[in-house]
C-alpha cells in the first residue's frame, strides 16, 4: 500500500524554490520590501496568486490592492513572507483533489485562514519571528502530500475507516512510519527553514512536546488553531475535520485566551 | 461522519468546535440513514474532542438521536461530557432534554442491554429524585447493584470510599425520563418557583396546560415560591386572580409563599385573598405543618362542568400505556405480568384495602391519565429496590410510588414519541387510599385493566 519510500518520493518531488522565489525570500528576510516587490513582480503567477489573496474576505479590503509592493507593504515583512511560502504550497496542489473534498480556491482559503489568525495568535503573545510566522504555512503543505499519498489507494483507505475508528494520521504514521507533522519537518528541511520550525509543528501534534517551554507552547496555539479551522464548514465537509486525532486537554488552558483571540463565539 | 459500534453500542466522535454553521456538515443523510438501519441498543455522540460547542451545533446531532430512536427504539444521547458540558447542555435543552446524558462512555454501557459485564457495584448520584430513581431501577434491571446517594452530602461521604465502588455515576441524565416542569413533594403540593418583576409575560412563562393537567389528575395545592419576587403589576394580579378562580372550580389551594409587599401594592394581597390564594410567610409554614398539608392538599370532588369521554385516538395507543406500564412494573418488582381482563367502565375497586394509588397526566397531541392502583405489597417490593431495604414508613412509599409513575409517564412519552405523537406529562399524584382516588376518578369513564404479577393484583386505569 502506501510505503516509506513512496512518501520520501513524494517529498523528494517538493520543487526547490525556483530563483526568483529565492531572491523574493532572502531580500525579504533582510527587510527589503521594495526590492523584494521589485523581483516577485516578473513572477506572474506569484503576482496572480498574491492579488487573489488579498480579495479573500478574510483580509478584509474594501478596494482591490493590485500592485505587488502595495501588497507586500500592507501584509508587512512576516506577512509577505508567509504569503510567499503559501504560494510555494500551491504550487504542489493537486489539479484534482481525491480523498479531501477540496479544490484550488478552498485550499487558498485554508491557508489565508490559517495565516490570518496565526498572526493575531502571534501578536497576542508579543512574539515578531518572520519564521515563527511563516510555519503555519507548512500544515497545508503536509495535507497536500497526504493528499496525494492516499489518493492512490483511497478504497483501501475507506475500507481501513471503517472497521476502525482510526485517524488518518494514525494510517499514515503506521504505514510509512511518518505522520502529518514528520512531513511538516521534512519539507521545513527541504526548504531550508530554522530547526525551531520544525519544534513548532511537531509539538502542535498534541503527543509530540518538544521538552522546550516556548515552543511547547506556540505548538499548543498552532494545534487549537488547527482544530479552529478545520472545523470551518467547508473543511468538515471536505473531511479534514478528522484528519489528525483532537488532543482537548492539551489545549485546555490556553482555551479561554485562545477564543477571546479568535473572536469564538 | 460514520458511528464506530462496539458492543451493540453505536459512537459518534466530532472533533474541534461544533456550532451552527458546521454541525449539517459532520452529518450528511447517508450517515443519518446508515444510523438508523445499525441494529445496536445504544447511539452516542461523545463530546470527549469536542472543545466549544452551541445548542445548534448539536441540534444536527440531537435531529438524527431522535430520528434514530423512532426507527430503531434504541436509547439515544451524548456521552464524555464534563460538569461543565452537562451544565450547558440541561440549560439548552431545559424543557425539552429527551434524550440521554452520560459522563462517559464505560457509563452509558452500563445501561446498554447487550452489557456483558454485570453485577457491578455502582454508586448513583442526581439531584433529581426522578433520575435517581430510574437510574436505579434501570441498572438494577441490567443486573448491576445500584447504591443510591439520596443526597449531595452522601453522595460525597459514599464516593470517599473508592474502593467500594466499581463505578460511581453523577453528571448523567436519562432522557426517557419526563421534563421537570415544578417540584413535587411529599404531601401532593406542587411547587411553581417564580422571580424578579411578575407582569404580563407571566402569561406566556407559565404553563398553564400543565398546571389545568396537573388539577385534572388530582393535585389541589400549588405553591409559589415567590422569595425572588421583587414586584407584581396589575397584569400579574389579573393572571393570578384568574388562576385562583379557576382553581376555585377544582376545590384547589393555591398559596404564595415569601411575597414582600414592600414594593406591591398591599391592595394586591387583598385582591387575591377576595379570589381565594393564601399567603405564608416561609415554606416550612406549610410542608412541616403535616395537619395543614393535609388539609390544602386533600382530594377533593372536583365540581368540573365538562366531563371529557375516551376517544379513538387515546384507545389507538392503548398497547403502549400498556406496555410502558407493564414494563416499568416488571423491572421494579423481578415479577412477570400476566393480563387479565380489560373493559370500558368507570373505574371498579373491588376490595379497597391495603391498596395505595397514583396518577398521572399527560397532554399535548393526546391527553388523559393513567391510574396505577398497587397492592401494598407490590409497592413495598418497588420501594426495596429504590431504597435498598424494606420500609413500612408509608410516606416514603408513597414518595416511591410517586417515581415509579413518573417513570412510566416517561416511557409512555418516549413510546408516543416514536409514534411522532407529542405529549408532555404532569407530576405524579399519590393517593394513600383508594376512597382519595375515588374522589377524583368515581365518575370518569376509561379502559380498565387488570393484571396480575406473581400472586398480586394489579390495576391499570385509562381516562380523560
Amino acid at each position: 500500500m502506501i510505503t516509506t519510500e513512496k512518501l520520501n518520493s513524494y517529498i523528494t518531488k517538493i520543487p526547490p524554490a525556483p530563483q526568483a522565489l529565492r531572491d523574493t525570500l532572502h531580500l525579504l528576510n533582510l527587510g527589503d520590501l521594495t526590492k523584494a516587490a521589485k523581483i516577485a513582480s516578473d513572477d506572474l503567477a506569484l503576482n496572480s496568486y498574491l492579488k487573489n489573496l488579498m480579495h479573500k474576505s478574510i483580509y478584509g479590503f474594501r478596494n482591490e490592492v493590485s500592485d505587488i509592493s502595495q501588497i507586500f507593504g500592507i501584509l508587512g515583512v512576516a506577512g509577505s513572507q508567509q504569503a510567499v511560502y503559501n504560494y510555494m504550497i500551491s504550487l504542489l496542489s493537486p489539479s484534482k483533489w481525491v480523498l479531501f473534498k477540496l479544490n484550488a480556491t478552498a485550499f487558498q482559503n485554508l491557508q489565508a485562514e490559517l495565516s490570518v489568525n496565526w498572526k493575531k495568535i502571534l501578536a497576542h503573545l508579543n512574539i515578531n519571528d518572520k519564521d515563527i510566522q511563516s510555519a503555519i504555512t507548512l500544515l497545508p503543505a503536509s495535507i497536500i502530500i497526504s493528499e496525494a499519498l492516499f489518493s492512490e489507494k483511497i478504497e483501501n483507505v475507506k475500507l481501513l475507516r471503517s472497521a476502525s475508528a482510526i485517524d488518518l494520521n494514525t494510517i499514515l504514521k503506521r504505514l510509512c512510519g511518518m505522520d502529518l507533522f514528520d512531513i511538516c519537518e521534512k519539507i521545513s528541511q527541504k526548504w531550508e527553514m530554522q530547526g525551531n520550525i520544525a519544534k513548532i509543528v511537531q509539538a502542535a501534534s498534541g503527543i509530540k512536546p518538544q521538552d522546550d517551554k516556548n515552543i511547547d507552547m506556540l505548538g499548543k496555539w498552532m494545534h487549537l488553531l488547527l482544530f479552529y479551522t478545520l472545523s470551518k464548514p467547508s473543511l468538515v465537509e471536505a473531511g479534514l475535520n478528522d484528519f489528525i486525532d483532537f488532543q482537548v486537554e492539551y489545549v485546555m488552558d490556553i482555551y479561554d485566551d485562545f477564543s477571546s483571540v479568535i473572536g469564538v463565539s | 461522519m460514520r458511528a464506530m459500534v462496539k458492543d451493540g453500542i453505536a459512537i459518534f466522535a466530532p472533533q474541534g468546535f461544533l456550532d451552527g454553521n458546521n454541525g449539517n456538515f459532520f452529518l450528511s443523510i447517508e450517515d443519518i440513514e446508515a444510523t438508523t438501519k445499525l441494529k445496536v441498543d445504544m447511539v452516542l455522540v461523545s463530546l470527549k474532542k469536542v472543545v466549544f460547542f452551541n445548542r445548534n451545533g448539536l441540534e444536527t446531532f440531537v435531529k438524527m438521536l431522535l430520528k434514530v430512536r423512532a426507527a430503531n427504539h434504541a436509547t439515544v444521547g451524548f456521552c464524555d461530557i464534563d460538569h461543565k458540558k452537562f451544565e450547558a447542555i440541561s440549560r439548552f435543552y431545559e424543557n425539552d432534554l429527551n434524550f440521554s446524558l452520560f459522563k462517559t462512555q464505560e457509563i452509558a454501557s452500563l445501561f446498554a442491554a447487550s452489557f456483558k459485564n454485570q453485577s457491578k457495584n455502582v454508586l448513583v448520584y442526581s439531584e433529581d429524585k426522578s433520575q435517581r430513581a430510574a437510574m436505579a431501577i434501570e441498572l438494577h434491571d441490567n443486573g448491576h447493584n445500584p447504591i443510591v446517594a439520596q443526597s449531595e452530602a452522601e453522595y460525597h461521604e459514599k464516593a470517599k470510599a473508592q474502593n467500594a465502588y466499581d463505578i460511581i455515576i453523577d453528571n448523567t441524565y436519562l432522557g426517557v425520563m419526563g421534563q421537570k416542569v415544578a417540584t413535587r413533594v411529599t404531601g401532593n403540593a406542587i411547587i411553581y418557583t417564580v422571580s424578579s418583576f411578575l407582569d404580563a409575560e407571566i402569561g406566556n412563562t407559565f404553563n398553564i396546560a400543565y398546571h389545568n393537567n396537573s388539577l385534572n389528575v388530582g393535585f389541589r395545592l400549588f405553591i409559589f415560591d415567590a422569595y425572588k419576587v421583587v414586584s407584581m403589576n396589575v397584569h400579574a394580579l389579573n393572571f393570578f386572580s384568574k388562576l385562583a378562580s379557576s382553581g376555585a372550580e377544582y376545590n384547589a389551594a393555591i398559596c404564595f409563599v415569601g411575597l414582600t409587599f414592600e414594593k406591591t401594592p398591599i391592595a394586591f394581597k387583598e385582591t387575591l385573598e377576595d379570589a381565594g390564594m393564601l399567603f405564608f410567610d416561609h415554606m416550612d409554614d406549610i410542608l412541616q405543618n403535616k395537619e395543614l398539608l393535609h388539609e390544602l392538599g386533600a382530594s377533593s370532588a372536583a365540581a368540573v362542568k365538562n366531563k371529557r369521554a375516551l376517544n379513538k385516538a387515546i384507545v389507538t395507543e392503548l398497547p403502549n400505556f400498556i406496555d410502558a406500564t407493564v414494563a416499568t412494573i416488571e423491572m421494579m418488582t423481578n415479577a412477570t405480568a400476566n393480563k387479565e381482563t380489560a373493559k370500558v367502565c368507570t373505574i371498579e375497586i373491588i376490595d379497597k384495602e391495603d391498596k395505595i394509588a397514583s396518577s398521572i397526566g399527560f397532554y399535548g397531541d393526546i391527553d388523559g391519565m393513567v391510574v396505577l392502583v398497587f397492592p401494598l405489597s407490590i409497592a413495598k417490593k418497588a420501594c426495596a429496590l429504590l431504597i435498598g431495604e424494606n420500609t413500612d414508613d408509608k410516606e416514603q412509599v408513597l414518595d416511591t410510588l410517586a417515581e415509579l409513575v413518573n417513570i412510566v409517564g416517561g416511557k409512555i412519552k418516549t413510546l408516543l414519541a416514536d409514534e411522532k405523537i407529542s405529549v408532555n406529562i404532569t407530576l405524579p399524584r399519590t393517593y394513600t387510599d383508594v376512597d382519595g382516588l375515588l374522589e377524583v376518578v368515581h365518575d370518569k369513564k376509561g379502559v380498565q385493566l387488570d393484571l396480575k404479577f406473581d400472586d398480586d393484583k394489579f390495576l391499570f386505569f385509562l381516562t380523560r
